[in-house]
């Protein structure tokens, strides 16, 4: 349940298109946020550009809204300058994977104390669909009109690889599972990377024959595999779907993180 | 308590009609004075948190609160003695 204190009532319905997923990524976080207990002085949220990371705005805690792709810079400034504080990190996969890729992989290497919680949806929603480093081959944007020709980037294999401490994917179909995963992620020193891929009906579906809501997210739900069901067919050695992709939590280890409170 | 959504919220995405349980939720047919086409209440008081929430001091289902974009799903106490309708079954 989230408390409503933790929204920007006044700000409220936001700017989201209908039938955005970041809203719901926002109730999950708050939710898990809640669960926590944390206290609003002590929580501060950081956000790049994009549509993802308008969130904070909505959000009755001091947050910072950063340059394109520097959320994570920030944030790791945020932490070595108050160990003390709670941070989070809303960001998009334009946000993270095009232009903060290396700010990314860098902070999985240092496991700088923070949760990031990243909403994928595929595209660059904000600017009009251009096509971005996750976009699904084959999906048209408005940058490839005839598919997308390039290999999509794995966000949550590469912050495994990386060094991060938790990683997970969730949809934003699997409310209750994101929930307990992104406190999973509060709970874990070191960097804690939740990968959600959301619904853009407005820029991806749109193009991409999934034009309702409803049909954009029965796509995301038939098409999300459990980590443990992909595992089971790999030893049993039978064919995994092509265009599926894993959920769950990928990974869970306790590496040195850096920032983490004495 | 009672379940309401927050017309002044809502932007119609009917995502609480995929995922409700008890299909509660119907898709609307009238636009409302925002334009927008929310979704129906179809009995509530089916709803197992409408119910038992207070029974049980906590959330127990709340998946369309989670899943609403919006933030426009929202249980609230009810007053005392507010009309409800009756549907008499044969």
């Amino acid at each position: 349940m989230i408390a409503p204190d933790w929204f920007r009532e006044d700000r409220l319905p936001h700017i989201y298109c209908t039938g955005c997923g970041n809203g719901t990524v926002i109730n999950c976080t708050l939710a898990a946020v809640e669960e926590m207990g944390w206290k609003r002085d002590e929580t501060v949220f950081v956000s790049g550009i994009g549509c993802s990371s308008r969130a904070p705005g909505y959000i009755l805690t001091d947050s910072l809204h950063t340059t394109h792709g520097r959320a994570l810079a920030f944030a790791t400034g945020v932490k070595m300058a108050r160990p003390d504080f709670n941070v989070v990190v809303f960001t998009g996969d334009g946000d993270l994977a095009a232009i903060g890729g290396n700010h990314f992989i860098h902070a999985c290497r240092r496991n700088v104390d923070m949760t990031v919680v990243c909403m994928n949806n595929h595209i660059y929603g904000m600017t009009g669909g251009q096509g971005s480093p996750t976009t699904p081959p084959g999906a048209i944007s408005t940058t490839t009109p005839y598919g997308a020709s390039e290999p999509a980037f794995d966000l949550a294999e590469l912050a495994v690889a990386a060094g991060a401490n938790y990683v997970a994917r969730w949809t934003s179909y699997h409310v209750k599972e994101l929930t307990k995963a992104v406190a999973a992620g509060m709970q874990t020193p070191g960097l804690a990377f939740i990968e959600v891929r959301t619904q853009c009906p407005t820029n991806y579906g749109r193009h991409n024959k999934l034009r309702s809501v409803p049909a954009m997210i029965e796509h995301l739900r038939s098409h999300a595999m459990l980590v443990e069901k992909r595992d089971r067919l790999v030893r049993e050695g039978r064919p995994v779907p092509e265009d599926t992709f894993t959920v769950g939590e990928l990974v869970r280890r306790n590496r040195p993180a850096m920032g983490v409170r004495r | 308590m009672k379940l309401v959504i927050d017309e002044s919220r809502c932007k119609g995405c009917n995502l609480c009609v995929l995922v409700c349980p008890y299909g509660i939720f119907r898709e609307g047919t009238e636009l409302n004075s925002r334009g927008i086409v929310s979704p129906v209440l179809d009995r509530p008081e089916r709803c197992t948190n409408c119910r038992l929430q207070a029974l049980y001091g906590r959330m127990l289902c709340g998946v369309c609160h989670m899943i609403c974009p919006d933030q426009a799903i929202a249980w609230v106490e009810e007053r005392p003695f507010e009309p409800h309708r009756v549907e008499v079954e044969f």
